[in-house]
């Protein structure tokens, strides 16, 4: 072979290799997730709707060291916005689930109490609202906060809105995570063997208060603040409701309480779920029910 | 250390819409404060801020535009004034005072006081509070600390200091409160039960956010958003019985289009039965007789903890 065929030869190999090494990524992702393709509900359920709230209360801008207006932003979630919001799901008799950082059972410990006492349930949210590299001290997160959530309501918490290890959260007796929008669908994660699967509850950012209605969002510019009115979400949020209700499908609202506890925000979500409950066949669970409806109807293997 | 650290509040959870009462019966307090600082940096206000076409409409055909339409509704405001500002337009900022609206301060020159060492902070607040008692006649009751458009948070900056110094200065309330929409006590400090009254703020009723922010000819036209944001929330908490306060900038909100949907927001608050319209002070008073801290500041035992492995 001359020289010039030789180097044609390496460039070929080398194209060879790179889409080799991509498709090995997207096998290996794709085997490791599996989308419930035709989820049912119970018997007279045409959809399921979660109503989340993140109960953070601006945790994380404290430990940033953030200046006392982001935390007096933050204060009004846990002083003001989360009883507004156990109100607002006990009026429409809806059982939602309070996503709690470890560190907000010291902060809110009545709040919370009063959110598992009215049948939400208290899940968790991270120690701090981060999860530690260092996967020693990530375990210890997740136990602390475990214990928090115990000692404050009697019982663990079994899912998660977090990125905490798979394998440790299955080792801690988790049945779901509700983290990401892998699909709209509730889906699986597990080994590419299908090992170990964890549930996953999606939700999406599109359906996410703090993406419409927070300023100085984790250092976002000024000129892309989020400075909506609620009349404006009301109609993205029934949109997405409607189109899931069509298709009987599932639908994962996420609220922080120092974002949609104010006032305003209160008084649209009172009129988008009175809207949803004109429709029949909507249920309003907490994840933990539709978690464990999932693993009963459809699991993972 | 002590029970929410850092945090400005310490009792847990607000008062209840039921337990809220407004003098004479009335439903729902209504507050307007309008900020009579230019545009400027952290540093507060420089000359050149001063010498825009923004400022002068500010201080010249917007205010005037502005103090017809609160004239036209019977409304009286609390304007808050930068010390600067103050001695510069003495004879407007008296006016107004003689009008009926409240004069509060807005700093020495509308300044990060976070910037600022303690002597530095407190020579420039007692200054303010001379230079403000003076032009407006009797010295101001609250303080101010609104966020600048070009700020990375828009709840507006204090110091560790401020709080205290505001107190050793004798104001009686302080104007940017997030943590609740009610007046609250704001703590600095847990074992001497210190605080002082904070009014609440938020920016989603600041005109500055929406109306070509955060520069002219980079920003988007909102005054429709603004517009229902008011009109929510002043709706909202009416039915609760609480209160509403909203934040303008006469360079901004006295353009025409602007002007125009403040009024008609004007005119639908105007409609609301019993709702009491009170200048910053005026609420103020009212909380600190009804609600005081001596009964209604209720401290939670310290129970915050370090950790090893946690970010504390």
């Amino acid at each position: 072979m001359d020289t010039s065929t030789e180097l044609a030869n390496d460039l070929a190999g080398g194209l060879d290799r790179e889409i080799a090494t991509l498709k090995a990524k997207a096998v290996d992702y794709n085997a490791r997730h599996r989308v419930i393709e035709n989820c049912t509900w119970p018997q007279g359920v045409k959809m399921a709707v979660n109503f989340t709230a993140d109960f953070d209360t601006m945790l994380l801008r404290r430990l940033l060291n953030e200046p006392p207006s982001q935390l007096a932003k933050g204060e009004f979630g846990g002083r003001v916005g989360i009883w507004r919001l156990i109100e607002l799901f006990d009026s429409h008799d809806i059982k939602a689930t309070i996503f709690t950082p470890g560190r907000i059972c010291e902060l809110y410990p009545q709040a919370v109490k009063a959110a598992a006492k009215s049948g939400h349930e208290i899940a968790d949210h991270m120690w701090e609202h981060q999860v530690p590299k260092d996967p020693e001290l990530e375990r210890d997160h997740l136990r602390k906060t475990i214990a928090a959530i115990e000692k404050l309501v009697g019982r663990r918490p079994i899912g998660t809105r977090s990125s905490h290890a798979r394998q440790l959260l299955l080792e801690e007796g988790y049945i779901y995570t509700s983290e990401d929008s892998l699909d709209h669908r509730p889906n699986y994660t597990g080994d590419p063997d299908g090992a170990r699967p964890l549930l996953n509850l999606p939700f999406h950012y599109a359906i996410d208060d703090a993406m419409f209605f927070s300023f100085a969002w984790l250092n976002s510019e000024n000129s892309a603040q989020r400075m909506m009115d609620p009349d404006h979400v009301e109609e993205i949020w029934w949109q997405a409701f409607l189109q899931q209700y069509q298709k009987g499908g599932y639908l994962n609202v996420c609220m922080h309480p120092f974002v949609s506890g104010r006032a305003l925000r209160i008084a649209m979500l009172d009129r988008l779920i009175t809207r949803m409950k004109t429709l029949p066949g909507v249920w309003f669970p907490t994840c933990e029910q539709v978690a464990r409806h999932i693993l009963d109807a459809h699991p993972a293997h | 250390m002590p029970w929410k650290d850092r945090y400005t509040i310490s009792d847990e959870r607000t008062l209840d819409d039921s337990e809220v009462t407004w003098p004479e019966g009335k439903r729902c307090c209504f507050r307007i404060v309008v900020d009579l600082s230019p545009v400027c940096g952290p540093e507060g206000i420089k000359s050149a801020d001063l010498a825009t076409p923004e400022a002068f409409y500010g201080m010249n055909g917007g205010l005037a535009a502005l103090r017809a339409v609160l004239d036209n509704h019977r409304l009286k405001a609390t304007f808050a004034v930068p010390a600067v500002m103050a001695d510069i337009h003495a004879g407007t900022i008296r006016a107004l005072a003689d009008e009926g609206h409240e004069i509060a301060a807005h700093g020495f020159k509308h300044e990060d006081v976070s910037l600022l060492a303690r002597d530095e902070e407190q020579s420039r607040l007692k200054r303010t509070t001379e230079i403000l008692a003076k032009v407006a006649g009797r010295r101001p009751e609250g303080w101010f600390s609104l966020a600048r458009p070009g700020d990375k948070f828009a709840g507006g900056a204090v110091s560790p200091h401020t709080i205290d110094l505001l107190l050793e200065d004798g104001y009686a309330y302080f104007g940017n409160g997030l943590a609740d929409d009610l007046p609250h006590w704001w703590v600095s400090d847990f074992a001497t039960r210190r605080a002082i009254l904070a009014l609440p703020y938020y920016y989603h009723f600041d005109d500055q956010f929406f109306l070509l922010f955060p520069r002219k000819g980079t920003g988007l036209e909102n005054p429709d958003a603004l517009f229902r944001n008011w009109k929510a929330e002043l709706d909202a908490q009416y039915k609760r019985g609480r209160q509403f306060s909203m934040v303008l900038h006469p360079h901004a909100i006295a353009w025409p289009n602007r002007l125009h949907m403040l009024e008609r927001f004007l005119d639908h608050a105007r409609g609301l039965p019993d709702l009491w319209h009170a200048t910053s002070a005026q609420s103020a008073r009212h909380w600190v007789t009804t609600f005081p801290a001596a009964t209604y500041l209720k401290l939670e035992p310290s129970i915050w903890r370090d950790y090893p492995g946690s970010l504390s």
